[in-house]
């Protein structure tokens, strides 16, 4: 990269199921904390990039109203209407181009606020699908889910074992909304189907939050509190959900080798400590270790039943209990990112796992992960 | 940094009404044009930066479904939006890219289908969330829903602000229709085209707002636009004369109704603008201008509404405050004038929303590559400022583009 | 009084919001829906790479080449992947039990190379079945004239 850029400041809001507060006031708090964290006052911002979406703040040009709360005042600031990871991005290339050193990235979502499933709806071709009224974000899960079990011969009990994990996880992160004490495969086999395979523990939360970080480069990164460094970052975009086949992530695995090559990873699943995975749906994360090079092809099964990706397993994955059990939606991709720096920087609390030097993050849009971006974060 | 340079441009057609294609297919006619002007194909590309307004036509991220069409499979896409500013959100984006040193070669997207759209849901999504406050300052909600969002309810107090300040008069708006609408009959990708429209016949038309008359509104169009942008090594493989982003910058005030006192600051004054100005001098700061007046070519400024080409040429720090009238009857802003402004109509012609700022840009390219056929000016072009301008009177977002990248040292 | 009491009831103001969208359809999918009227399932082809697309596309993704070719293709196909669905999205965007569970499957009509989401009328279903499309005696318009599959014997 032509700069180094860490991430020197992070904070979200606890993620609920009704915040007592707009998402301005969202916003505000995840802003001031961040700053405060990175040591930082608002003068020392040069750019602010938002993450959100109009559909689901209700609202057209959602973030010209983010303007103050986000710091952006008389600043150069813009917009990505898609997971916070993207802004994330965005933020990143302004930092490497040289124009500007210290960025601050806020993702944001209430779905408080708006009906919970119908900006996934509005994504499909509106000539033909959106039309019939098939397809949504749970029946496509769905769908995705199948695909992968048949292809790769994998288990009900294996994708809800993802769910168990990480709700468990959850108990251990205080800002957490969904934390299930002691979740069990039988438990999460035992939760109501919505569509098969996809049971509501294996499903996301609606939920309101935000998440902000603050970027450096250069000098201001060297001299900050800490610094989680970012060592590289891929990102691609899939074909729309009938266009390509389902039982894999394409896009994920073109996004984790770009990463992987700038970030100089040859084995992901020695060298990587510790992910943090945007898994909206529980089989998501089993397709995503395949993808990210975890495991072998149509090994993800395995790889859970193996305990790898326990808090104890030499390779943790969510720790902080993953999107499963807080999704913000424009935030939840930011939120694994602010996770993994935490991770290495040793301020993760009590889900705070040992000796990570080397933390993977990943963020997603679209039905069926259809858009996906991966970072590696790394220590000194 | 590295030196960004523009290697293509595409622009659909623009009409109020394009039935005959999808969102996705009318968007491809502006796409295949710019990969037609730069000579490459989608395997050439690295990346693509996309956006529209959003909320407008019912589809939430559009590229999900029709990102095929132009040129994604298996590529990065990133989509910004910003409102009225989208397209120049998104060609900024696409300079960001390309000047970090992740993407060599990427496409800028923009467009806006909206005769797809429902004013009612433009009305509700704009404005409701800001109802109270619109309605403490008498906004008629008539007009918001006629206008797409209420931007003609904002821009008649911000033209009679700047008409008290400047010594702009109605006759002076009529010009500026004129000048836009009179270029826009040289610009086949233009809308509203009027070749030998007069002052006279501007000031015809049914009054709408004091001071605005239907003769100074924008049209709602259909259309696209697409820019092609690469590393200063490529584009020499690509053609002889490239045009360079030679920087960009936004800024953004407090919003224009914040709370009911709406005391944001981009409403002490809504023609006052602070934001584009500071987004004006950065940029031309970045881009080693020194004196804007004296080096700047031509400019695109962002003007829906026939006051703001005006207002913007002031802000965007071209003349004093107040001079642009007089600037405007010394015909300097004529194509054949000292410093053209919207040589390619202008928005007040054209005005599918999500692309008009990019079309900026887009323009200033094509003169600067001298590629814009009968709409291109007399004089040569080194440096030109393209503008955009948005969200509650708040956004501005600037690029300075040049026919030799920024001097270094 | 709490601080920030009464909020959620500002957050919820309700705003009558029934927007009505005028998409265009565009050539492509007119010439499908047209076909439909006539129960003929029309799709689009790649003259570069052979690529059929169901529902027709204007332009092969992968070639980046218009789809000029027109392919009737036969009311058969295979399921590429199901669910079957105990919720649906409702009008009001949340979701909501459906009065029957139903099967919702990709399926992959012979000879194209896309999917399309359909509804399998059929006690269960698996990935490979065999499926034949049902026309609707008296379709509510061409949108779900397609929509009700069984499977093939
Ligand atoms: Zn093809």
């Amino acid at each position: 990269m032509e700069r180094e850029v860490a991430i020197i400041g992070y904070a979200q809001t606890p993620y609920e199921e009704d915040a007592d507060a707009s998402r301005e006031i969202l916003v505000l708090r995840a802003a001031r904390e961040a700053l405060a964290s990175a040591g930082l006052s608002r003068d020392d911002i040069g750019t602010v990039i938002t993450a959100n979406n109009d559909y689901l703040d209700g609202r057209t040009i959602s973030n010209m109203r983010l303007v103050e709360p986000s710091g952006a005042c008389l600043k150069d600031e813009s917009k990505v209407e898609m997971d916070g990871a993207y802004a994330a991005l965005y933020a990143l290339m302004r930092l490497l181009s040289g124009f500007h050193d210290v960025a601050m990235v806020i993702g944001e979502s209430q779905a408080s606020v708006y009906p919970t499933y119908a900006p996934g709806v509005m994504t499909l071709d509106p000539t033909w699908d959106r039309q019939r009224g098939l397809l949504n974000e749970v029946s496509a899960a769905a769908l995705q889910a199948r695909s992968y079990m048949n292809t790769y011969g994998i288990s009900e009990e294996q994708i809800a074992a993802v769910a168990a994990k990480n709700l468990g996880n959850a108990v251990k992160n205080p800002l957490a909304l969904r934390a299930v004490p002691g979740a069990t495969v039988e438990q999460v086999m035992g939760s109501r189907m919505l569509c098969s395979p996809i049971r509501e523990m294996c499903a996301w939360p609606a939920t309101d939050g935000a998440c902000a970080i603050v970027l450096a480069a250069g000098d201001v990164a060297r001299k900050a509190n800490r610094a989680a460094w970012i060592r590289g970052v891929g990102f691609y975009h899939d074909s729309y959900l009938t266009e390509r086949p389902l039982d894999k992530m394409t896009s994920l695995k073109m996004a984790a080798d770009k990463c992987y090559a700038m970030a100089g990873i040859e084995h992901p699943e020695v060298e990587i400590d510790l992910a943090e995975i945007s898994e909206l749906f529980a089989h998501e994360e089993l397709m995503a270790y395949e993808a990210l090079g975890f495991c072998a092809e149509g090994k993800g099964g395995e790889f859970i039943d193996s305990g790898a990706t326990r808090m104890d397993g030499i390779l943790p994955v969510n720790p902080s209990g993953g999107v499963l059990a807080a999704n913000a939606v424009c935030a939840a991709g930011l939120a694994r990112l602010a996770e993994a720096a935490m991770q290495i920087t040793g301020e993760a609390g009590d889900h705070q796992v040992k000796g990570v030097k080397t933390a993977l993050a990943h963020g997603q849009t679209g039905l069926c992960a259809q858009e996906n971006i991966v970072y590696v974060l790394g220590g000194e | 940094m590295r030196d960004v340079a523009v290697v293509g441009v595409g622009l659909s057609k623009h009409v109020s009404k394009r039935r005959d294609v999808n969102i996705p297919e009318l968007v491809w006619e502006g796409v295949s044009a710019a990969y037609e002007d730069a000579g490459i194909t989608p395997r050439d590309l690295d990346g693509i930066i996309t956006g529209n307004m959003p909320a407008f036509e019912g589809v939430n991220l559009p590229e999900l479904w029709g990102a095929g069409h132009w040129g994604a499979y298996n590529k990065p896409v990133l989509r910004i939006t910003t409102g009225g500013t989208t397209g120049g959100s998104v060609g900024h984006g696409a300079f960001y890219a390309v000047a970090s040193g992740l993407m060599d070669t990427v496409i800028a997207i923009a467009f806006e289908k909206q005769s797809d759209g429902d004013s009612t849901a433009g009305l509700n999504t704009v404005a409701v969330a800001d109802m109270a406050p619109f309605l403490s300052y008498g906004i008629d909600p008539a007009f918001m829903l006629a206008f797409g969002g209420g931007a003609v309810g904002v821009a008649v107090y911000q033209a009679s602000s700047y008409m008290k300040r400047s010594g702009c008069t109605p006759h002076h708006l009529d010009k500026v229709s004129v000048l836009c609408r009179t270029n826009a009959a040289k610009n086949p990708a233009a809308h509203l085209k009027q070749p030998g429209l007069t002052p006279e016949e501007v000031a015809r038309t049914a009054l709408m707002q004091y001071p605005l008359r239907f003769g100074h509104v924008c049209p709602a169009s259909d259309g696209a636009c697409a820019m092609i942008l690469t590393t200063a090594e490529k584009a020499k493989k690509l053609t002889d004369k490239p045009a360079f982003i030679r920087s960009v910058a936004s800024c953004s005030e407090e919003g224009a109704l914040v709370g009911i006192a709406a005391a944001g600051t981009a409403n002490t004054d809504p023609c006052a603008q602070e934001g584009c100005k500071v987004a004006a001098a950065n940029a031309y700061r970045k881009a080693g201008i020194k004196e804007p007046r004296q080096e700047i070519d031509l400019a695109e400024p962002y003007a829906p509404f026939a006051h703001q080409l005006l207002m913007f040429y002031e802000r965007l720090l071209l003349c004093d405050e107040g001079e642009a009238p007089s600037i405007l009857d010394s015909g300097s802003m004529e194509l054949d004038g000292a410093l053209p402004v919207c040589p390619s109509g202008g928005v007040i012609s054209t005005n599918a929303i999500g692309a008009s700022a990019l079309e900026r840009i887009a323009e200033a390219a094509l003169q600067i590559m001298g590629k814009a056929g009968e709409h291109q000016v007399e004089k040569d072009v080194h440096k030109a400022v393209a503008h955009g301008w948005g969200g509650a009177v708040n956004l501005n977002v600037v690029a300075v583009l040049a026919d030799t990248p920024t001097p270094r040292g | 009084m709490k601080s920030g009491e009464g909020l959620k009831n500002v957050k919820r103001m309700s705003v009558p919001f029934a927007p009505v969208f005028n998409w265009s359809v565009g050539n492509w999918m007119e010439q499908f829906f047209d076909g439909l009227k006539q129960k003929k399932i029309l799709a689009s082809k790649c003259a570069a790479c052979g690529r059929v697309y169901l529902p027709p596309r204007m332009i092969c993704e992968r070639c980046f080449d218009k789809t000029e070719e027109w392919v009737e293709l036969p009311e058969t196909g295979t399921v590429e992947t199901y669910t079957m669905a105990h919720v649906g999205v409702a009008d009001n965007g949340e979701l909501e039990d459906l009065p029957e569970p139903q099967i919702i499957a990709m399926v992959k009509h012979d000879g194209a190379d896309t999917c399309m989401a359909v509804r399998v009328d059929a006690q269960d279903c698996n990935v490979g079945l065999r499926v034949k499309a049902v026309w609707n005696a008296e379709p509510d318009g061409v949108l779900d004239a397609l929509s009700a599959y069984r499977a093939l014997d």
